[in-house]
């Protein structure tokens, strides 16, 4: 009856629309007053959850991926990636998804990337002869690189949603082999669409250009080599490296690149405090709510339900993942991690499931919730930025489906994938 | 107080509280690689910007919150708001006003309650403060949602012509 009440106040105050953050902390005070806990403890609890020095990370990824995704870096990368695989057949469907990756390695945020390369991409490409529907489509299902690929802020919330038992450093390093594996099946893809649907190669970039487009992007990349090689050579924790990062970005967009300008930077502050503060508050309450279904053993108690259904640690997953994929068609990923790690932190411990191995499968599943109707904000930005309707994307979405679904399997079923990176860390 | 007035006052309390959140991310931005050239250049770690990051963290989150409550970019389950007709959906709306009303009293009235049980206890690394004031952001955090709250209900959503509507926020997956 416990668990009812909280579950069943945090269920009915999302369905009538209320924040999410709030439902979780008013749903949390109302099963404390319910089982009579002292409402001082759940607000202790509110403000423990933002106090933790590796949630610092998050602001910092948001704030140095806007100043390079703003301060001239997409355009710089696409330039880059032209280079490497633009005279292909399918060569700019094959641009964007390479220039995700490298942009996806500075900004951490699928949202963000659409926008930034989507607005670049997707008119060169429909120019170019490529429909406008599969431009969209690759671009929205290619900025999802970047919730896997280092510096993802998903990362540290999944962290902190797993009581800060899971390095962030090991999580950040374990997701660039599922990162780049899913970079690959959309390669695939593309080429093969690319060879039936007979999309136009483009001129292969003169070499004389060459050096300069490498030079232009090289100040760029060094953005992935501070945060990566600080967090590697444990000389910064995850959090200073990414601070560092932010300082460096706006050194480059602002003295280097000159595309940004100063006066700019109130409006980019404003914009990343309403990014940011969005989930501080979420992670806030989620650590209250968290608190109050511990106290009332949900987790204990969902753990013995499921392995009363199996305890085969591959059919667990199995389920779980479907779970997930319906479950991230209606919330969004933050939310999600929050509310869904506590949950099932205990059984995949008993299941001898390594953490890592389970926080990137599930930012991997609830990412392709994020391209789904009807809650999905990188499809959203991508139709937005597409100049398309959701209907119109939805309809032709269900080979990169299968695609991303492959991904998720391989990740799922073949750990190591995960786990080879952070075994290497030696802290 | 007339309505028009009391708009114009949240929209002030609104530019303030974004000013106070981002000189904070500022500040914390600036601070932990100071902590870090001190560390690993100078030679000499300082203790306090990490601790006093975690601090500003707690005003960025807290002040921060209440403005982006303002600005509506709450994450939001609205399946059934946007499927119910016009009747149902001012019901739920007045719902959801009362239901984060109550939020943010309790977090007024109990946040307080923590910062007095605190206040006597002082921070290891700035002796001068005390553990209260680390609490303090959450019952300013409530006042300042309540205040945005009874906007909402007595004057309604603020004009088009709001600061809040610039700069539009990217969704943070």
């Amino acid at each position: 009856m416990n668990a009812l009440v909280l579950l069943g106040a945090f269920a009915v105050l999302c369905a009538i629309g209320m924040p999410v953050a709030y439902a979780l902390g008013l749903a949390a005070l109302v099963a404390a007053v319910w089982i009579d806990i002292p409402l001082e403890a759940v607000m202790l609890k509110m403000s423990d959850g933002t106090d933790d020095f590796s949630l610092l990370a998050i602001p910092f990824f948001v704030l140095a991926g806007a100043i390079m995704g703003e301060g001239g870096m997409a355009g710089r990368l696409i330039d880059l990636a032209k280079v490497f695989v633009g005279f292909i057949r399918g060569g700019l469907a094959l641009v964007n998804v390479l220039a995700m990756t490298l942009l996806g390695a500075i900004s951490g945020s699928s949202v963000a990337d659409t926008s930034a390369i989507g607005s670049v991409m997707i008119p060169q490409m429909v120019r170019q002869g490529y429909p406008r529907v599969f431009s969209t489509n690759i671009t929205i299902c290619g900025s999802l690189q970047a919730l896997l690929i280092p510096p993802s802020h998903n990362m540290v919330i999944y962290s902190v949603a797993a009581g800060g038992t899971v390095s962030v450093a090991h999580l950040l390093i374990g997701g660039v082999f599922p990162g780049l594996l899913f970079g690959l099946c959309l390669i695939g893809l593309v080429l093969w669409t690319a060879h039936t649907r007979n999309f136009p190669k483009a001129e292969p970039v003169p070499l004389a250009r060459v050096p300069r487009i490498v030079l232009d992007a090289v100040w760029g990349l060094i953005t992935i080599g501070i945060i990566m090689g600080g967090i590697l050579s444990g000389v910064f924790t995850a959090t200073e490296s990414a601070a560092v990062a932010c300082v460096y970005a706006f050194v480059v967009t602002v003295f280097v690149y000159r595309d940004y300008k100063l006066r700019d930077l109130p409006h980019l502050i404003h914009r990343v405090v309403k990014t940011v503060a969005m989930v501080m508050m979420l992670i806030g309450f989620s650590v209250a709510f968290g608190y109050m279904m511990a106290i009332m053993r949900i987790p204990a108690v969902m753990t013995e339900l499921f392995l009363g259904i199996s305890d085969n640690r591959y059919v667990f997953l199995l389920l779980v993942n479907v779970l997930l994929l319906v479950l991230g068609t209606f919330m969004d990923l933050a939310p999600m991690l929050l509310i869904c790690t506590p949950i099932f932190m205990p059984v995949i411990l008993k299941l001898g499931i390594d953490p890592i191995h389970f926080g990137i499968i599930m930012i991997l599943n609830l990412g392709i919730g994020l391209i789904t109707p009807p809650v999905g904000p990188t499809l959203f930005v991508g139709c937005a930025v597409g100049k398309v309707t959701m209907e119109e994307v939805s309809r032709e979405l269900w080979p990169f489906y299968a695609v991303m679904c492959l991904a998720l399997l391989i990740v799922t079923y073949f750990p190591a994938l995960s786990l080879w990176l952070p075994s290497l860390l030696k802290f | 107080m007339t309505k028009s007035r009391y708009a114009a006052a949240m929209e002030t309390l609104y530019v303030a509280c974004i000013a106070v959140s981002g000189a904070s991310l500022v500040v914390i931005t600036l601070i932990i690689p100071y902590g870090v050239f001190m560390r690993y250049v100078v030679n000499a770690p300082a203790s306090w910007p990490e601790p006093a990051a975690v601090l500003l963290m707690i005003v960025f989150s807290f002040v921060g919150g209440a403005a982006v409550y303002r600005a509506n970019v709450h994450i939001a389950v609205r399946a059934l708001v946007d499927a119910a007709g016009a009747g149902p959906r001012a019901l739920l709306l007045r719902l959801v006003n009362g239901a984060m009303a109550l939020t943010a009293l309790f977090m007024l009235l109990w946040g307080l309650q923590l910062v007095r049980t605190t206040w006597h206890q002082v921070i290891a690394e700035f002796p001068v403060l005390s553990v209260g004031v680390t609490y303090l952001p959450l019952p300013l955090g409530g006042l300042l949602t309540l205040l945005f709250i009874v906007e909402r209900v007595w004057v309604g959503e603020p004009p088009p012509t709001s600061v809040m509507y610039r700069d539009q926020a990217g969704a943070l997956e």
